[in-house]
């Protein structure tokens, strides 16, 4: 076997073996990181909308995803509304939950967010942030309190805390969320969130 | 506009060496003088460029359709590898000083982090093809700001009385570090 | 060149030849990953993985391998390995493999794999490249896990997620920061040369 030939036998060898085993590594994990990726979402929705029993997608866009949340009786009891958008320093990911009239917002979880650790970081801690977005009215948008305060008794009916040291990153999630409550809205009037049953 | 905010997304604030920290070697090997961190630079941001044209086009025309993203490790170094050696074949036929000034940066180039660091973060992102190559062209233009600026430094680094054991990559890493402290004032600019 | 014991085969890569702190590889991981030390140690698992079992390939089919289709060949057979590891994490341990984000697939291009497969593996028996890969992988893991101790201790107070700095501290964020990984960094390479200067002096 010449030089030439040798080089090629041995490439594709090589190339094949190596296609084999990640075929087969990838056939292997593939349903399990299918798995765990449905898992992230079942959970946030179950805690935006409590008393989730059944869930389907209604609406998926690059960086909107909006779920139809179903009760006991297979009823609509809310929509789980997962968003994407720039934050201070990376991309924030979150998901939040509202009845079914785009009413209210019944909480907010943030699924993935890169902001400066102590300070915009914050934004997942339900102490100082998450808590003060129980509950809130969404029908004119929301608008962010500064500077903060200290109880939730003290916020009007559509407004939210900012955390102290992290303004940006604050406001970046309220500007994720009203801009996809916006989205979400057009989408209902023109009947977009019918699609799945 | 969108691209205007990748583009100073991928320059200032994520920049490539100093948020990323992607090409740290060519960074702290290259930057010793003005003019070969700016040939770096320039290969660099020139190969990147490509690579985020060819990476997007084979994760959207054939890993994505034939559920075959398992692969994109794999496909990406080898199309990166072969990518560079085809460059600096080229470079080398069409203009001769031009591969004198960059050409033989462009082997160091292929186990960058950098180059694979650009495909594996685009894939991610999973952005349009446009966007793709802005941000390619972005992050190369970020990674050639941050190796100037960089040599810059290190040349008057070079007069200075600078301790023992802290001559070379020790006092380039502290620089780098001061430079990174600078740039996280970027975060926050886009709205 | 005297050939070295299997003993020093494998303690050189924790210190006189460490990987990061005497040969200045492998460093965009280092910095990368390193503002947690459940994070560090993660990837020093992964990345021993890769480097050992691909010692161990390339060690073993060196003689079939054209010197021309080398670099590619070994290219390969490292991404292989790097794709199994990263799609292990991601199935079973998806909140770290979230946490490394794309530096597990970056290992491929860690220069202390394919500096390891030209340098070594290619040249030695299969025994010793298994030795060697071994010793730099736990050099790896050190400095790794040296690093994020720091940058975790300091930049948190915690260790591995537990609190250890009391309400005292104040975290220095620049830890976590790539500021903090960068400067941490260069202190650390000045001690490593400071003490082997150190240590040359003494022996003359």
């Amino acid at each position: 076997m010449n030089l030439y030939t040798r080089m090629i036998v041995v490439l594709t060898v090589v190339g094949l073996i190596s296609g084999g085993c990640l075929s087969v590594v990838g056939l292997l994990t593939r349903e399990r990181i299918e798995l765990n990726r449905q898992k992230e979402i079942e959970e946030a929705i179950g805690k935006v909308v409590p008393g989730t029993k059944s869930y389907s997608a209604a609406v998926e866009e690059k960086d909107l995803t909006v779920y139809k949340a179903k009760g006991e009786q297979d009823n609509l009891i809310g929509y789980a509304i997962y968003a994407r958008g720039t934050g201070f320093q990376d991309v924030i990911t979150l998901m939040f939950g509202t009845d079914p009239n785009l009413d209210k917002i019944n909480s907010l979880t943030i699924l993935e967010q890169k902001e400066t650790p102590g300070l915009g970081a914050k934004i997942t801690d339900g102490q100082a942030f998450l808590q003060f977005w129980e509950n809130r009215e969404i029908n004119q948008g929301l608008t962010l309190r500064k500077p903060a305060v200290d109880t939730k008794e003290e916020l009007a009916p559509s407004e939210v805390n900012t955390i102290t040291g992290a303004t940006i990153s604050s406001q970046k999630v309220l500007d994720i969320i009203n801009l996809s409550l916006e989205q979400v809205r057009s989408l209902k009037n023109r009947g977009k969130l019918e699609g799945e049953e | 506009m969108e691209l205007l905010t990748i583009l100073i997304l991928s320059i200032l604030v994520n920049n490539f060496v100093l948020y990323y920290f992607l090409g740290i070697c060519p960074f702290l090997g290259v930057s010793k003088k003005l003019d070969s961190a700016v040939s770096m630079g320039l290969a660099v941001t020139f190969v990147m460029t490509i690579t985020a044209v060819v990476s997007w086009l084979i994760n959207h025309l054939i890993l994505i359709p034939n559920d075959l993203s398992y692969l994109q490790i794999v496909s990406f170094i080898l199309v990166i590898a072969s990518l560079v050696q085809l460059v600096e074949m080229f470079i080398r036929k069409i203009s001769p000083p031009l591969y004198q000034a960059l050409g033989i940066y462009l082997p160091l180039i292929t186990t960058n982090c950098a180059i694979m660091g650009l495909a594996l973060l685009a894939a991610l992102k999973n952005y349009n093809f446009i966007t793709t190559v802005v941000f390619g062209f972005g992050s190369g233009i970020g990674f050639t700001l941050a190796i100037v600026l960089m040599a810059g430094i290190r040349e008057q680094l070079e007069l200075a009385d600078v301790p023992e054991p802290l001559k070379g990559a020790g006092i380039a890493l502290i620089v780098a570090g001061i430079m990174a402290l600078a740039f996280t004032g970027f975060s926050g600019m886009i709205q | 060149m005297p050939a070295k014991s299997i003993g020093q085969e494998y303690m050189k890569g924790l210190w006189a030849e460490n990987p990061v702190f005497r040969q200045l590889l492998g460093m965009c991981p280092t910095l990368a990953v390193t503002n947690a030390v459940i994070n560090g140690i993660a990837m020093g698992l992964a990345t021993s993985f890769v480097l050992i079992l691909s010692s161990l390939v390339v060690a073993s089919i060196k003689k079939l391998i054209p010197n021309q289709v080398r670099i590619a060949s070994y290219i390969v057979i490292i991404a292989t390995f790097v794709t199994i590891a990263d799609r292990f994490m991601a199935a079973f341990f998806p909140p770290i493999s979230k946490a490394l984000g794309p530096y597990v697939p970056l290992i491929v291009v860690n220069c202390i794999i394919l500096g390891r497969q030209e340098a070594f593996a290619s040249k030695n028996s299969v025994g010793r490249s298994l030795v060697d890969a071994m010793g730099m992988s736990t050099g790896f893991i050190l400095a790794l896990l040296l690093l994020s101790s720091i940058r975790e201790l300091l930049g948190a107070g915690t260790f591995l997620g537990y609190q250890v700095l009391g309400e005292w501290f104040k975290p220095w964020i620049i830890m976590i920061l790539p500021a903090g990984a960068f400067i941490t960094l260069g202190i650390l390479l000045g001690l490593a040369l400071l003490i082997e200067m150190k240590t040359q002096m003494r022996r003359a």
